[in-house]
């Protein structure tokens, strides 16, 4: 029950977001004061710096507390929470939705973002069947910060233009200016695709290699027509889905450690000596070759000759140092 | 739970009560012990909380308006008189980013049981948020997954019931096929990969197995007692007593490795190389990286490990008649 200046902050703060629901009109400081005693007294400053404060702490909760004329004539400016921004919209989910969003909130970051937004989303939930859901992270996540590809999501989003440095794979390092397209999740890394404004490319930033926070710079602008984030985003060169195969023959022990290696990989047929001929798709043979030397001896690439020719030749600098 | 968290903040005591007295409100009866799970809240906390609630409510604060909260013996929670908190607030639009991101990363995994029903979460929550919450919806994608390992489900399944296995399993490190008795404990996917952390019985030791690389599951009708050994998010390589360091020197070419792998002492020349340290258990597999990386990488030690890449480097040769 409000009764006076030294109650809980948290008693005053569900009474000002209770009272700012349910008011038919905008209700001025001076009008709050007089219903909840907790800004009251006869120490005006303190009373207003306290409702300051408050206000930051409503704010900072994603509540949605709004200035509006209190009337027709806008004379008055007074605060008032609207209904429509405040409550979270009917979703009817079925209970296996809400599972998979709980589990997909399970995380081993620090960032709990994810998991303050679904459990807004488990009111209409049953909670026994969520109870069994907590069972631990299922997916790592990836390399990066969840703070940082929430902003470079933000970014794209809002189409904005970012600046922020950024050291390449092949370690060069330097100050990008971009504007914000999409963000792209592929083998273990999230990705942000923008229009590097020097280069007058579209480009694509590995998050994990950002040196420094991302920056707003302004207004971006808008992809072009047909645009999609993923294509920008190269897959490793055995992962296309190439028309050309490399026919190479594995040693039987080592056929699961290809097959885990390349995706699209098909077993053809099996040699005398027991060793199975695969058949690998293949965009780049310069990769390809350099890949089958991770096997060692327990491969032979076959075909094309100028693959297989490729492979000697790189053996053959090592045999020789 | 662990105590080990500071107090919380009035901004977060009031963020979660405007989250959990709507579920209260939709589920009667829901014990305080329950609602703590679900919303990692201590239960201490939760009930103080709680208490705060039942002071407040609407004017003119008569007896009549304020919410009423009770505790049964049982504790279990009744509220009533408080229906502007009977629907949650909204999320905020780092919350729903944040949610859509997660769900892109285990959609990008192959072998999720709950994918379908997430997908169709998320295009719910995108419709039901719009483009002002969730900015354009085009903007998140991940690349297509391919096919999850065959034996992932009889994985998981044995990690679930506590089931000793016996696996057929092809290390990497070894390119050699054994069969291995493991206790699996965590099974998770990183990278889009799926991996099993298990104790491994055949070397009385905890190791991490890639299920891509399972070619066998077998039952061995023996349960086993966790171990609590740790899943996702756990770095992929237990380091050993009886490690070789392998000092590399890597060209821009082969930088990656250094990110790759759990390297350490990692130093940047001025030419755009770095050197690092890789630890590993068995250095076969490193020689056969170094092959892989040719002239964009030098093997710094220890000497054995050049002889070893030359060896495998002229063996491999003899399969092609040279």
């Amino acid at each position: 029950m409000p009764r006076d200046d030294d109650m809980e902050p948290l008693e005053r703060l569900l009474n000002l977001v209770g009272l700012l629901l349910e008011t038919e009109r905008p209700m001025t400081f001076e009008e709050i004061r007089r219903i909840l005693p907790a800004y009251g007294g006869d120490n005006l400053d303190s009373a207003k710096r306290k409702f300051e404060r408050d206000k930051d702490v409503l704010r900072e909760y994603g509540v949605p507390l709004e200035m509006r004329g209190t009337d027709v004539w806008d004379v008055e400016q007074g605060y008032t929470i609207p209904k429509e921004r405040y409550y979270l919209p009917e979703i009817a989910f079925t209970p296996e939705e809400v599972t998979a969003l709980f589990v997909a909130a399970q995380s081993t970051s620090e960032e709990t973002a994810a998991a303050q937004g679904v459990r807004k989303l488990l009111y209409g939930a049953d909670g026994g069947i969520l109870a069994g859901a907590e069972t631990g992270p299922l997916v790592a996540g990836s390399d990066t910060r969840g703070a940082r590809v929430i902003a470079a999501a933000d970014a794209a989003g809002a189409r904005r233009r970012i600046r922020f440095g950024y050291r390449t794979s092949q370690g060069v390092s330097s100050e990008r200016d971009v504007d914000a397209y999409g963000v792209v999740f592929r083998g273990g890394h999230w990705y942000l695709v923008g229009r590097d404004r020097e280069r007058e490319a579209i480009r694509a930033f590995r998050l994990s290699r950002c040196t420094t926070e991302l920056r707003d710079a302004g207004k971006g602008t808008t992809p072009p027509e047909g645009f999609s984030a993923i294509d920008h985003v190269e897959a490793g060169p055995w992962q296309d889905v190439a028309e050309d195969r490399a026919i190479v023959a594995v040693a039987p022990g080592t056929v699961v450690l290809v097959e885990s290696t390349f995706p699209g990989v098909e077993r053809r047929s099996e040699r005398d000596d027991g060793w199975i001929v695969v058949a690998i798709p293949a965009a780049d043979e310069q990769a390809l070759a350099s890949m089958l030397l991770q096997f060692g001896a327990d491969v032979e690439a076959l075909e094309p000759p100028s693959l297989r020719g490729e492979v000697i030749r790189r053996l053959e600098a090592f045999a020789d140092a | 739970m662990p105590e080990r968290r500071r107090s919380p903040t009035t901004a977060e005591r009031l963020g979660r009560m405007l989250v959990i007295v709507p579920y209260l409100i939709q589920h009667p009866g829901t014990s305080v012990a329950a609602a703590s799970t679900l919303f990692d809240v201590p239960a201490d906390q939760l009930r103080r909380d709680l208490d705060l609630l039942f002071l407040s409510g609407l004017p003119p604060y008569g007896p009549g308006d304020l919410i009423d909260v009770d505790v049964d013996e049982d504790g279990n929670v009744w509220i009533s008189m408080a229906d502007h908190f009977a629907r949650p607030l909204r999320l905020t639009r780092p919350e729903a980013l944040a949610v859509s991101l997660r769900a892109t990363e285990l959609l990008a995994t192959p072998g999720i049981p709950e994918a379908p029903a997430l997908a169709s979460a998320l295009a719910k929550l995108r419709d039901a948020l719009g483009p002002d919450t969730l900015g354009d919806p085009t903007g998140i994608e991940a690349a297509a997954a391919g096919s999850p390992p065959p034996h992932l489900p009889a994985l998981r399944a044995a990690a679930a019931d506590h089931r000793r296995v016996r696996i057929s399993y092809t290390a990497a490190s070894t390119g050699e096929a054994s069969e291995r008795d493991i206790e699996p404990e965590a099974v998770f996917a990183s990278a889009g990969r799926w991996y099993v952390v298990a104790w491994d019985r055949s070397v009385d030791g905890e190791r991490v197995f890639r299920a891509d690389r399972v070619s066998r599951v077998e039952e061995t009708g023996v349960g086993f007692s966790p171990r609590g050994l740790e899943g996702a998010g756990r770095p992929l390589y237990t380091p050993g007593d009886h490690d070789v360091a392998v000092r590399l020197l890597l060209r821009p070419g082969a930088r990656w490795v250094a990110e790759y792998y759990a390297t350490t002492d990692v130093v940047a020349r001025e030419d755009g190389s770095v050197e690092a340290t890789l630890p590993a258990r068995q250095t076969a597999w490193v020689a056969r990286l170094v092959l892989r990386l040719g002239s964009d990488a030098e093997v710094l030690g220890p000497e054995e490990l050049r002889a070893q890449t030359r060896a495998i480097a002229a063996s491999a040769l003899a399969r092609y008649g040279r």
